[in-house]
């Protein structure tokens, strides 16, 4: 199994890097876009699966990077210059994100960061002679090395691949534990002496580094920005990413920022009503795969495993809720939590 | 999920089949769509929100664009207009992949619309990044001024143009002192730019107030123009809720016949008409689409829009008509050769004695030099509310009487500034 697992693995990645040689542009076009929203759907799910928190905000963190990239790249400014200040704005950013969130969690966090997307969004549209308000900074140039559709892909996919070996290397390390700790019984944790409150504001600057790398590609990609960036829709959208892929998996905003993107930006030329295509889609997740589509394969692949210790019955598959406040587990043979993490994010 | 100990190691081979799976539908879908190069086929891609917040003026969008290809058929300069229609859901991101798609893909030689600044902004600036002509109706002031490209041209008046004339005939009218109350975004401000630089200009004096995008409860504003008591309120608003709401709370402090109250282009628009009911009539407006107006053209587009889709033809639909009728005109022009930037020029060579806007022409910068109208909404024959048009101020330009350098020494209106210098 792991002989197939390593051979699939590694025939994806060889498609994905050949792509730019086969590919025209617009499809490119469109890989990196899922790439950039899989990016950015990672550092929601960071948050959603490994601390329970619900980020409604995530595009507010993206969107200032991405302003910070565009203002020094309408400047006509060196692409270093143009990260480095990308990077302030993002930490600063999240550095507000997380100390306003980091002794809340449920609803609350939920509604703090709805209201610091939207002041980023609100600042973005006033602020119009640094942003150019809602019209947005045109101008802006990708580096001279990226300018070309495909250089900048396998830019994008690159960091997309840095992102999730971060995540799955932080999900592995104590720290992780520690988050998923603060998920499972956050008033046992703190009564343990974890610095609970500190974690959450650490986890949240993770996660900010994570939405801003997204951000500098979004701005690098359209070469434009706009409030709309910031907009509620956009960190909607990346929620929805994570539930539709697959909420605590490593792989799920991969798939589901390719469900997101490939309706909104392609399936949407050909059908009229691809909002409500997203939404059954998001639906039927809900009701019948709450996993995700990553947790159904994976129920499916456990199922249908010849040979498979489980003899009769499938073995168990612990569905966890999305709010991470209930962990269900159904069917014989579900783990205890304690070896929690040590082989899946 | 998080929590789960085993049955990790199934989870890496399945979430890269799962990629692999999205992979491949994106990169399929991609190729799958041929490149068609036919001779004597123009394609113009036109984009426009039919899904979204602004969904509506999309639609009218389309059908204006379709209405005019209907009436005049497809053929113009001796190739035939094929359109390709994108939905852009009012984001600018998705926007810009339409825009895209239709260049690299579609193989289109211009692109028409969208609407929303911001995503007029983008595509123009991706379009004629790619060598290729696009015709834009948005209001957006800086996209023929200080950001103006020979590859874009406008078919519409930029948001401040049509208020010009407002500032100034409100001083004629007497008025000395004026309230502003314009939505706190680019387009609010350019409106009240507009009308703020004329008064003062002449003489008056302005007291501004901004409200926020989607307001719900107007009754502050309201009474912060009771206490200014200002001759005449004026009113920038890009129509919808919130133009509905501010007008029924003008009304129920009694404002309305107190105060003269004057609205922009897009106000008291057609979908305000129809919802506002009794206490519209009588709402004084300046802009530059008045569906009433005594023209054979503008009778023609109306009874036939009436009729095709049961509705007043909106500005939106009005703009997108026009665009047709400049493209295709401009094919004419060129006999069907569609070349970049020569193309723009035989099209900003387009010059009507009468349009559904008036008599038009356009300025070096590709912006409509026209007639802007004051009008009075009042009951049609069959009990509709329309704009009858009062007054008419011809040859207006973007740049009002202030000429293109003067006018363009200033920054872009925005909150800070409203007072173009005399």
């Amino acid at each position: 199994m792991r002989a197939v697992a390593v051979g699939l693995g590694g025939l994806v990645l060889f498609a994905a890097f050949s792509a730019p040689l086969v590919l025209a542009p617009y499809p490119l076009t469109l890989l990196s876009l899922v790439c950039i929203a899989a990016i950015l759907a990672g550092s929601v799910n960071l948050l959603m699966g490994q601390v329970g928190l619900l980020s409604m905000g995530h595009a507010g963190i993206s969107a200032a990077a991405g302003y910070g990239v565009a203002w020094a790249a309408v400047r006509d400014m060196d692409p270093l210059i143009q990260l480095a200040v990308a990077l302030g704005v993002t930490l600063v950013v999240s550095l507000v994100f997380g100390l306003m969130t980091m002794r809340t969690n449920g609803i609350v966090f939920l509604m703090i960061t709805l209201a610091l997307g939207m002041t980023v969004n609100g600042l973005a549209q006033k602020l119009s002679s640094l942003t150019g308000g809602q019209n947005g900074l045109t101008g802006v140039r990708r580096p001279p090395i990226v300018a070309d559709q495909g250089a900048f892909y396998l830019l994008a996919l690159v960091m997309l691949l840095v992102a999730l070996a971060v995540t799955y290397g932080l999900t592995r390390s104590s720290f992780g534990l520690t988050l998923r700790g603060v998920r499972e019984s956050e008033g046992r944790m703190s009564s343990l002496g974890y610095p609970v409150a500190r974690a959450k504001l650490l986890a949240v600057i993770c996660s900010g580094l994570m939405a801003g790398t997204a951000g500098v590609l979004a701005a690098w990609q359209s070469e434009f920005m706009s409030p709309a960036a910031a907009g509620f829709s956009r960190s909607a959208f990346a929620v929805v990413m994570v539930i539709v892929g697959g909420t605590g998996t490593l792989l799920g905003p991969v798939v589901g920022a390719g469900v997101v993107v490939g309706i909104e930006h392609w399936l949407s030329s050909y059908v009229e009503r691809w909002p409500t295509l997203l939404g059954v889609v998001l639906i039927v997740v809900v009701l019948f795969a709450r996993g995700g589509v990553v947790g159904a394969v994976q129920d499916l692949i456990r199922r249908w495993r010849p040979g498979d210790r489980g003899g009769a019955a499938p073995p168990g598959v612990p569905a966890l809720a999305t709010d991470g406040e209930a962990v269900v587990m159904t069917g014989p043979g579900a783990q205890a939590p304690a070896g929690a993490g040590k082989e899946d994010l | 999920m998080g929590h789960r100990s085993r049955g990790g190691r199934s989870a890496r081979p399945v979430g890269s089949a799962a990629l692999a799976v999205a992979l491949a539908a994106v990169v399929g879908a991609g190729a799958a769509v041929a490149q068609d190069q036919s001779g004597g086929t123009v394609k113009v891609g036109f984009i426009a929100p039919v899904t979204g917040f602004v969904a509506a003026l999309g639609q009218d969008m389309r059908n204006g664009w379709d209405l005019y290809w209907t009436q005049n058929g497809t053929t113009a300069g001796g190739v035939t207009v094929e359109t390709i229609y994108e939905d852009d859901a009012g984001d600018p991101e998705v926007a810009l992949t339409k825009a895209r798609k239709l260049v690299e893909e579609d193989g289109v030689q211009m692109t028409a619309g969208p609407i929303l600044a911001n995503t007029a902004y983008a595509v123009a600036d991706y379009v004629a990044g790619q060598g290729l002509p696009s015709f834009h109706i948005t209001g957006a002031d800086d996209l023929t001024q200080r950001r103006a490209n020979p590859l874009v041209l406008r078919v519409g008046y930029t948001s401040s143009q049509s208020n010009f004339p407002a500032g100034q005939w409100a001083y004629d009218q007497g008025h000395r002192t004026a309230v502003t109350l314009c939505p706190d975004y680019a387009f609010g401000w350019e409106s009240c730019g507009g009308f703020v630089s004329a008064f003062t200009n002449a003489g008056g004096t302005v007291t501004q107030l901004w409200h926020p995008l989607g307001n719900q409860d107007f009754a502050s504003y309201m009474t912060d123009i009771q206490a200014a008591g200002p001759d005449v309120v004026f009113v920038g608003s890009a129509g919808g809720p919130d133009a509905i709401l501010l007008y029924q709370t003008y009304a129920g402090f009694g404002l309305k016949d107190t105060t003269p109250l004057i609205g922009n282009c897009c106000f008291a628009d057609q979908v305000f008409l129809r919802e506002i009911g009794d206490i519209g009539a009588g709402i004084e407006s300046f802009g530059y689409w008045v569906e009433s107006r005594d023209s054979d053209e503008v009778t023609a587009f109306v009874s036939a829009y009436e009729a095709a889709y049961g509705d007043t033809p909106s500005l939106y639909a009005a703009g997108s008509y026009m665009m047709a009728q400049v493209i295709a005109e401009a094919l004419e022009a060129t006999g069907g050769v569609v070349d970049g930037e020569a193309f723009v020029s035989a099209a900003r060579g387009v010059s009507l004695a009468d349009s559904l806007y008036g008599p038009l022409a356009f300025d070096d910068l590709n912006n409509p030099v026209g007639p802007v109208y004051r009008t009075r909404v009042e009951p049609r024959e069959d009990g509709r509310l329309v704009h009858v048009l009062q007054e008419t101020f011809p040859d207006v330009s973007q740049f009002w009487t202030y000429g293109q350098d003067a006018f363009l020494a200033n920054p872009v209106f925005s909150r800070d500034f409203t007072g173009v210098a005399p």
